[in-house]
């Protein structure tokens, strides 16, 4: 492994430049990484969009239109692709073929997937597989890994999880009665488990084929993704299956909500670049859309969105880097950008006009995507809740801590 | 990519830190109660004239605060090196306010000068700058119109050329503490020009021939701008601040640099709304679980405040054009500050809007925010301009 693998590995190893003031700018390495992401969607994924939307059969039955996708072979190809530059397992260390990438760097080459449709994106797969005996297969794309977190998105926390797990003969035993998870045909399922007795919360990854897991319910959702819903009767797990903790999934949901932030800035960045494109080239009664102040307004607005999100997102990421608490931040992160990406991309549908609801434009999968990234990892309110939550029990301290003095 | 303060900046945090916890903090009680006059910064200038027993009682207490932070060294903090300030950064400014905002004591440290008074040359210097660095002299701001604001091309007051001096003859309206301002830097064109190309910016002294203040206007946020009356009103060719014709600019660089600071200090009172609307529900579960999400979800907000802020502050101490950021900060801040006290009305119910509530004090306050200084609609004109010339290219990572 001592050949040139790209920027992004070259750098990975450098010493961290450590600035030591507030600095917005990116460093050189951070830069270099996001141009690398950049340039990889510019050549290889956005010259393949305008096909990917418009892949349909000539007369639909009546119904729903098929689901859309890469073809296998294509996707293949995009996976060697992205490897070979470090794009891909952005969280698995290189020991085992992954590109040991900070929360920042994550951060922004997710945020560069996010400007195309295409489905297209490094996979999640935390950075605690990297100790199991799958990570190599899973690193190289041979096995496919999918988080079945179902009872993390209603509070983003693990206050949900009735997933159940028990001491069992030479390892344990898992017990749920029904997950919703994406991907249903993936190989490996990665999710969080209450010890029966104790409460306590593990986490683990089960095999398809593990002895009483099953998946049933196999349908599209309205993104173009599949959804089952994962079973677990009596299901064995050997010891070595048990990964991790509460401290480990909590991480794995912050991680998760700071990738759908960053690809929510990507949505963004995208759709308000098209925007105004094509608002400066419309012309309706005489006069380009860029006049109206209609049209001025959303733009305008969408913009502050756009960067009080980027700088929320960025500096959760750059806080789990430092080592600081970022559990909140991130949270606060996804739940901004998604809806951020979701008002940005039905202000492109709307600035487009008829065209915005054409599937033949990225508009309204954008919208359907960031439809369901704002319903996972937390909903909106639950996330309000919490810090609301936390500011009423702070104000009950302190009016203790002062009738006290 | 950093988002720490540098060092010293985190040193003068600190400092600032510890001087609202030592000397502010204490006092907040005793102004909750006080008058009026001292809501915001009013009492700098009017409440000194006041003969009122109860407001030189709070004149004195501000005083003494203001010998303190000097004595700290927490004084002249932007003012530049050459003038004897500390010079400190945007971004460290942003940080000193955010701290002070912490306290409801209306107290600043100074002295902040109007920053295009730096355009002052030779005499001037003597004249106008430095007193006001000083504190010893205060000034007003002459931009607004009966019939104009935001927009240069329908600048009405003229400024006639007359061998070497000016003939000034027009109104401006809302100039605050013109009253008792030794000077206003005053807003005038030229005969036959059009737009901003002939604005330039005058200092008249007050007792001026020719020039006065006809009557104070009170507002919802009891502040009291005033009237002001110039007629034939002779100026001579030294009073010019900057250059001829080069006002409009001058008005623009006025504006620029206090966005940032009206972002951090519309985050600093939104928190203190927050945080009062906190303890009312802490005691209450009902009204806990009713309110919490919406209160979650304000905070949240000003958090993207803060973000929006700290970036515009850092982008202009790199020099760079922060129209756009300013725009976004102004905007962004003062339509949030408005919903956030809003909602705590809705929370506290009509007992918050007793006069010198702390809620009520706000909701006064946060109304004129969106229209002082460039209403929303002028910062969204300002906004989408940069975005259909530029695209979304300052929006990108740098």
């Amino acid at each position: 492994m001592t050949g040139d693998r790209g920027p992004v590995f070259r750098l990975r190893s450098a010493v961290l430049c450590v600035s030591l003031f507030m600095d917005f700018k990116l460093t050189e390495e951070e830069k270099l990484i996001s141009r690398t992401a950049a340039q990889f969607v510019e050549k290889e994924l956005l010259p393949l969009e305008g096909a990917f939307l418009k892949q349909k059969e000539p007369f639909l039955p009546p119904g729903d239109p098929p689901l859309r996708d890469l073809d296998p072979e294509l996707r293949k190809n995009l996976v060697q692709k992205a490897k070979r530059i470090g794009l891909w397992a952005l969280e698995l260390p290189e020991e085992v073929g992954g590109s040991g990438l900070s929360a920042v760097a994550r951060t922004l080459i997710h945020r560069e997937f996010g400007r195309t449709v295409v489905p297209f994106q490094s996979p999640s797969i935390p950075a605690m597989v990297a100790n199991c005996r799958y990570a190599k297969r899973i690193a190289d794309g041979e096995s496919s890994l999918s988080l079945a977190f179902a009872e993390a998105h209603k509070t983003g926390t693990l206050s949900e999880i009735q997933t159940r797990y028990r001491s069992a003969t030479e390892g344990y035993c898992l017990e749920s009665s029904g997950l919703d998870v994406l991907s249903p045909s993936s190989d490996l399922f990665l999710l969080p488990a209450r010890e029966e007795m104790s409460g306590e919360i593990g986490l683990f990854l089960l095999e398809r084929n593990a002895p009483g897991l099953s998946i049933q319910d196999e349908v599209d959702l309205t993104t173009d993704e599949t959804v089952g819903r994962l079973v677990l009767r009596e299901c064995k797990a050997p010891s070595y299956q048990l990964l991790g903790h509460e401290e480990e999934i909590k991480q794995i949901i912050a991680a998760e909500q700071l990738r759908l932030a960053a690809r929510s800035l990507g949505i963004g960045m995208r759709c308000l670049a098209a925007s105004l494109e094509h608002a400066q080239n419309r012309v309706t009664f005489g006069r380009p859309l860029a006049s109206r102040q209609a049209i001025q307004w959303m733009v305008a607005d969408l913009s502050i969105s756009l960067r009080t999100c980027t700088w929320l997102t960025l500096e959760a990421a750059w806080r789990a880097d430092q080592g600081l608490p970022y559990f909140d931040a991130a949270a606060l992160a996804k739940k901004r950008a998604a809806k951020m990406a979701f008002e940005a991309a039905d202000a492109a549908i709307q600035i487009h006009g008829g065209y915005g609801v054409c599937k033949e434009m990225p508009f309204e999968g954008f919208y359907r995507e960031a439809r369901l990234m704002r319903l996972l990892y937390g909903q909106e309110v639950e996330i309000d809740r919490a810090i609301g939550e936390a500011i009423s029990k702070e104000a009950v301290s302190r009016q203790r801590e002062e009738r006290g003095s | 990519m950093d988002f720490r303060l540098l060092p010293e900046e985190e040193l003068l945090r600190k400092e600032v830190e510890r001087f609202v916890q030592d000397e502010l903090i204490p006092l907040e009680s005793l102004f909750d109660e006080a008058p009026d006059i001292f809501e915001g910064s009013r009492w700098k200038s009017r409440a000194r004239l006041s003969r009122d027993p109860e407001v030189r009682r709070y004149i004195e207490i501000m005083e003494g605060l203001e010998k303190k932070a000097e004595a700290c060294g927490l004084w002249y903090l932007d003012v530049p090196k050459e003038y004897g300030g500390r010079q400190v950064s945007n971004v460290a400014m942003i940080a000193v306010t955010e701290e002070l905002e912490k306290t409801s004591v209306p107290f600043e440290l100074g002295n902040h000068v109007s920053n295009i008074l730096y355009a002052c040359k030779g005499a001037q210097r003597e004249k106008f700058l430095l007193p006001s660095i000083r504190g010893e002299k205060t000034s007003g701001f002459a931009l607004t119109e009966p019939a104009s604001g935001s927009d240069p091309s329908m600048l009405q007051t003229a400024a006639t050329p007359d061998g070497d001096s000016f003939i000034l003859n027009g109104t401006k309206v809302f100039p605050t503490f013109a009253d008792v301002a030794d000077f206003v830097q005053l807003f005038a064109c030229l005969p036959g020009t059009k737009g901003r190309e002939g604005v330039t910016c005058f200092l008249v002294e007050t007792g001026t021939p020719g020039y006065r203040v006809v009557r104070s206007i009170a507002t919802i946020a009891g502040t009291e701008p005033c009237e002001l009356v110039f007629e034939d009103c002779r100026i001579p060719m030294d009073q010019v601040l900057g250059e001829v014709g080069k006002g409009w600019e001058l008005n623009q660089a006025w504006l620029g640099a206090r966005r940032f600071q009206v972002g951090i200090r519309c985050h600093g009172m939104a928190r203190r709304v927050l945080r009062l609307v906190g303890e009312l529900l802490s005691g209450d579960r009902r009204e806990g679980e009713k309110f919490s999400a919406p209160l979650g979800n304000f905070l949240g907000e000003l958090e993207a405040l803060r973000a929006l802020t700290y970036f515009g502050a850092w982008k202009a101490d790199q020099g760079w054009d922060v129209r756009p950021e300013a725009a976004s900060v102004k905007l962004f801040a003062t339509e949030l500050l408005h919903k956030i006290v809003d909602f705590a009305l809705e929370v506290a119910g009509p007992s918050a809007l007793r006069k010198r509530h702390a809620i009520a004090r706000a909701f006064r306050h946060a109304r004129s925010r969106r229209i002082v200084e460039g209403p929303s609609e002028v910062q969204r004109h300002i906004i989408q301009r940069a975005l259909f010339r530029e695209g979304t290219a300052f929006l990108e990572l740098m």
